[in-house]
């Protein structure tokens, strides 16, 4: 919201060392925020005033001509192509320095003396629009100039001189303000001020209308939508132009004039923040009725749309049918005409819930509707209705009101609320003294009246809409107008009971933190909506997934019940800038079942869980290394993240998958995480090029963290243990952990033999088909001697003597 | 002989200091000091001097036996030294081998920089729901029925769950503050604890507008707190964000869901709160909501207001790294981009 402050004035008296940054600092910690600060007069630094002395042919253009331009003490040559030049005219010149639109359209401009089609040119003879004025001083046709000639001033005259445009501007922060109804207005905002400094307000006067005429016939049949409704018929009026100081002052705020009926009425808007509208009397029918609309009645709008209204809407209505959507829109039979010569007024007040319910309805929000949602105070209608018809008064000293109503169906009680002091001081953190407080809530309305450690606070009613309801309000007033930064930030006490033990909180972390800093992935974040592409290729099936109401795009429409599809897309987009990389990401995953009732009686919410989920990547070669280097982080990630052992075995394939590389993870054999390389066609379907890619995902909720560290020493070595290399030529079908069983089996009788590790595995050039050539370290060692050479042989040998009988594995040369 | 044995010393001493390596040296020794070796050989000579010469003799070997053994072991450890040499034209200035690449999201980072923060000040970490109902995330929290922000323009609701009554209807969570009143209902006052997490918008997105991002809620539920208990927690944030203490204030502001509500600013870090083009011209940022949770949350969350009060406050955590870091768009936390990411490791 703009707000002039020169309008402020008009009701409280600023001291004239107020440093407006000040003031802007002060309304942004107490009140509203106050987003800029701008003095009008700039925007019209180096325009003035010019007399145009002679209009003379350009030599080289038709359209245009040579304006000698007294600028005040000199004349200037300026090209200008205006269409209604004449000599003696008053203009507005830019000279230069000055910032202008060209045509009152694209990027501002600044000025500077230059040769127009040949002719020097000192500034510019301009059109309202270019300087910003368009809509103060709108031009019939594009090439008109702004004609000054009625100012009487000397030509040189700054032109925000001339036209009164000195001011401040202030822009408030609608969302700021939500809160509070009363603020929606210059009456309401300088009534704040005036309460901030501590300075006399000028309240309105109040014009009482002699009661032998409230006699206009009027039926609110609904007063809790419609607690009050004023009406008021007034005569001799027409359309004309509103008085500069009115228009000048909408033009200030962002609104643009249009006729004194309309302007007044927005006028009081911005003024009071209390909307009202003026009906063609001649065109109501009978009486105003203020009613529910009939289902599914008609009713066009101002702005052209036609409505179907809903039993729930209200409707302002004549005798014959509805004429406009109460508190959003008057309707486009009655709007005001070029041959009005009666209106009516009608100022009421609106329930705020219905009004945003309708104007909802129909996506049809406006400047009143927007202020009546925020609950506004009934009693505003007089300050309104008074505002209205000073104004009209003013512009129209014939006019008669010829009759009035006024249904106030529904009085507002203005709220009451017992405050303990000692309340009050425990939660400030300091003791204010009563004088104090009833100083500063008194300047701002509110009565308050102390008994012992009882403060009863009446708050007023622009107030007691819903703003100031509870005692914790009451606080708020007193903490902000007694300044939030007068309060020292106090100390948090505790009372210490154990230490904070969170063992899912830490095992969620150490996981993040063993892939990112000992893995080296990269952890990305992905949106929790998937694209339909990617849960086809990965997923193949959209089973138990929710799916958004509105979603980001027609083809991310459901919400990810696993990471994979998401984390495929980012494989998808990172292959071209990497070769090889790894990532993973840590996300909650849901599904359409398995509703819980966490707390609340009737709530149920849906299976979520926390998943965590990787993907290596390397060209299609490196896809052996590439296998080992996951699987061997994943099989470590127990050991280092200090919970419980997974096991690795094939229970059930994900459908992703290649039919042979997958393994399961499990706990006391529940499959809780998966891995695998991406089979050829999904690899494809995502559109992921000649990539080895191999995923996991595990569900973080299932494992279980150990509740300390479980590392056990064992004694270091007080002989030598020797390492002995064997390799041997298998079948390809005999698996690692198939050898490994066989030669654990044989520690039993050879307690020298302490343990056998996994070195290589090679198949190729030298090695015969459908055969494999295995290297495997064997670990010899006693506990109680160094050995001799000749009984780690013989220990070797009885390895190799038992896979040559159980696997007719064969020694390699 | 003497002269035979002095020629044999010396030429032994030679050979010694010639030697290039061990193996060398080794097969020099065995030369000169072994079974067949030339001193061992000139001793058997012996008999043929005379007798009171034997004994001077025999000795003048030994010791020239022994001062050799000296050299070589002598010359056995130079080579040693020497073979452990390092080229002295070795380049120091070639750059190191890089670590593993990876590391955590900036946004990870700066949530575990906090949560560090705030368990060292005894605060719980909260982890919640990414789906919740109409009820948890509007009712409890004191939005009036007609609440803009309950209707899909901001919140991503479900489809079929998206009509009824508010405990049937479901969404994507638009804000923690919420499942922090679940918090409450199924834990014991007082409260001390931080609730990191994703929230979700239906909003249109620019570099500054981004459809799901981060939050950071820190809340602290007590008997006899006061409001401004909540600038430590404001203070111990920006301090560990930034590493420095940041001048901050707390403005009025207006939230459903607490009263007094407040808007808190830091200090522009750009222009260090003289004014710039990033504050316009303020010198202060708007970085967080906060406030005393508004007595009919507590209430939801099943506590008495007159007995219980609090502070809450409610960081994005985006906005943070945006600023620490000097990100100009948000949408490059969710972009998966390598090339992003490759830079906070």
């Amino acid at each position: 919201m703009k707000v002039s402050l020169n309008w402020i004035k008009d009701y409280v008296d600023l001291p004239e060392d107020l440093d407006l940054k000040q003031l802007a600092y002060d309304l942004t910690m107490t009140t509203v925020e106050v987003e800029g600060v701008e003095d009008l007069a700039e925007r019209f630094d180096k325009i003035i005033v010019g007399k145009i002395v002679e209009i003379l042919p350009h030599p080289n253009a038709d359209k245009l001509k040579i304006c000698r331009t007294d600028i005040g003490g000199e004349i200037k040559e300026i090209v200008c192509g205006g269409i209604n030049l004449e000599e003696g005219m008053k203009v507005a010149v830019s000279v230069p320095g000055a910032i202008v639109r060209w045509h009152g359209e694209g990027e501002p401009v600044e000025i500077k003396e230059a040769k127009l089609r040949g002719v020097l040119s000192y500034g510019m003879i301009c059109a309202s629009a270019e300087i910003g004025l368009g809509d103060l001083f709108p031009a019939k046709e594009e090439a008109e100039i702004v004609d000054l000639s009625y100012l009487e001033c000397e030509p040189g005259t700054p032109i925000a001189d001339a036209l009164g445009l000195h001011d401040v501007l202030l822009e408030i922060d609608n969302k700021s303000m939500t809160n509070r109804p009363d603020l929606w207005g210059h009456y309401g905002l300088a009534r704040e001020i005036a309460a901030l400094y501590d300075l006399p307000f000028r309240p309105m006067e109040n014009i009482e209308l002699d009661e032998g005429s409230k006699t206009m016939a009027l039926d609110v049949l609904d007063s809790d939508r419609c607690p009050r409704c004023t009406v008021t018929g007034i005569e001799g009026v027409y359309v004309k132009n509103a008085d500069y100081e009115i228009r000048k002052r909408l033009w200030e705020v962002g609104q643009r004039p249009i006729n004194a009926l309309v302007d007044i009425t927005n006028y009081v808007m911005a003024d009071t923040g209390q909307p009202s509208h003026a009906y063609d009397a001649e065109v109501i029918k009978g009486h105003i009725t203020v009613r529910r609309a009939e289902e599914g009645e008609a009713l066009a709008l101002l702005n052209g749309k036609e409505l179907k209204l809903s039993s729930d809407d209200l409707v302002i209505a004549d005798d014959e049918e509805a004429v406009g959507l109460a508190g959003i829109m008057g309707g486009k039979k009655d709007s005001i005409l070029a041959t009005t010569e009666k209106v009516i007024l009608e100022v009421a007040n609106f329930e705020a819930s219905a009004v945003r319910r309708t104007a909802l309805r129909y996506d049809n929000r406006t400047d009143a509707s927007s202020r009546y949602e925020k609950a506004i105070d009934p009693e505003r209608v007089d300050l309104a209705r008074t505002q209205c018809i000073r104004l009209f008064m003013q512009h129209y000293p014939e006019m008669k009101i010829s009759a009035w109503n006024d249904v106030f169906g529904k009085k507002l009680k203005c709220s009451e609320i017992d405050v303990s002091l000692s309340w009050l001081e425990s939660r400030l953190g300091i003791r204010i003294g009563n004088d104090v407080i009833a100083d500063k809530l008194g300047r701002m309305g509110f009565k308050v009246v102390f008994d012992g450690d009882n403060m009863h606070v009446t708050a007023p009613s622009w107030r007691s809409t819903g703003d100031i309801s509870i005692k914790d309000d009451i606080m708020e007033e007193v903490a902000r107008m007694y300044g939030y930064e007068n309060f020292e930030a106090t100390p948090i006490t505790t009372s210490f009971t154990s230490a904070i033990n969170q063992l899912d909180v830490d095992l969620d972390r150490k996981l993040r933190e063993y892939l990112a800093l000992r893995c080296g992935m990269q952890e990305i974040f992905t949106y929790p909506w998937m694209e339909d592409r990617f849960i086809d290729a990965v997923l193949g099936s959209y089973e138990g997934m929710f799916k958004l109401s509105a979603p980001p795009s027609p083809t991310e429409r459901y919400i990810r019940s696993s990471l994979l599809p998401n984390l495929c897309k980012a494989v998808e987009k990172n292959q071209y800038y990497y070769d090889e990389f790894a990532i993973f990401e840590g996300a909650q995953v849901v599904k359409d079942r398995n509703y819980t009732n966490v707390f609340f009686p009737n709530e149920y919410l849906p299976e979520q869980k926390k998943n965590i989920a990787g993907a290596f990547v390397a060209p299609n070669a490196k896809f052996t290394d590439l296998f080992k280097k996951a699987k061997g982080i994943l099989e470590n990630m127990s050991r280092y993240t200090h919970m419980e052992t997974l096991v690795f075995e094939k229970v059930e394939k994900p459908v992703w998958s290649d039919e042979n590389v997958w393994l399961n993870m499990t706990l006391g054999g529940k499959v809780v995480g998966t891995m695998g390389l991406l089979s050829a066609r999904v690899t494809l379907d995502c559109g992921i090029k000649d990539k080895s890619v191999i995923l996991f995902e595990i569900d973080i909720d299932e494992l279980k963290p150990l509740t300390s560290r479980t590392n056990h020493f064992t004694h270091l070595a007080e002989y030598p243990i020797n390492e002995y290399d064997v390799s041997m030529l298998f079948d390809t079908k005999v698996t690692w952990k198939d050898i490994e069983a066989a030669v654990n089996e044989l520690k039993k009788g050879h307690d020298t033999l302490r343990d056998v590790v996994f070195i290589d595995e090679y198949r190729g050039k030298g090695i015969p088909v459908g055969k494999k050539s295995v290297t495997v370290r064997l670990m010899i060692g006693s506990l109680v001697k160094t050995l001799k050479a000749e009984e780690i042989t013989e220990c070797a040998n009885a390895v190799i003597k038992r896979l040559k009988k159980t696997f007719e594995a064969e020694l390699r040369a | 002989m003497k002269e035979k044995l002095a020629a044999l010393f010396e030429q032994g001493k030679e050979q010694i200091l010639s030697a290039k390596n061990e193996a060398d040296l080794q097969n020099i020794k065995a030369a000169i000091l072994g079974k067949k070796g030339s001193l061992t050989e000139i001793m058997k000579e012996l008999p043929k001097l005379l007798p009171e010469e034997r004994r001077d003799f025999g000795q003048a070997v030994n010791k020239a036996k022994n001062e050799l053994s000296e050299l070589v072991e002598k010359h056995r450890e130079a080579l040693k030294l020497k073979s452990a040499e390092v080229p002295q034209d070795f380049d120091v200035t070639v750059p190191g081998t890089k670590p593993l690449k990876g590391g955590l999201h900036p946004i990870t980072q700066m949530c575990y920089d906090l949560n560090d923060a705030f368990r060292s000040m005894g605060f719980e970490i909260f982890q919640g729901n990414d789906i919740t109902s109409e009820f948890s995330a509007f009712d409890t929290l004191n939005f009036p029925p007609a609440h803009p922000a309950r209707e899909s323009m901001d919140t991503y609701w479900l489809e079929g769950h998206d009509t009824g009554d508010a405990d049937k209807k479901l969404c994507l969570r638009p804000h923690l503050t919420g499942e922090s009143v679940r918090y409450m209902r199924t834990h014991k006052p007082p409260y001390r604890f931080v609730y990191p997490g994703r929230v979700y918008r239906n909003e249109t997105t620019d570099a500054r507008h981004e459809r799901a991002f981060f939050q950071y809620e820190a809340l602290i539920v007590d008997k006899d707190l006061t409001f401004t208990a909540g600038k430590v927690m404001i203070k111990s944030i920006l301090q560990k964000v930034f590493g420095k203490d940041v001048p901050i204030r707390m403005r009025a502001g207006f939230f459903p869901f607490v009263e007094p509500g407040f808007e808190i600013d830091m200090e522009c870090q750009v222009c260090g709160g003289k004014g710039c083009s990033v504050c316009k011209n303020v010198g202060w940022i708007e970085v967080m909501p906060g406030g005393t949770p508004h007595p009919n949350v507590l209430r939801a969350a099943g506590l008495d207001p007159d007995e219980y009060t609090g502070f809450y406050v409610n960081i994005g955590l985006d906005r943070m790294v945006m600023m620490r870091s000097g990100v100009d768009d948000v949408r490059l936390f969710h972009s998966t981009d390598l090339r992003f990411l490759d830079q906070f490791c």
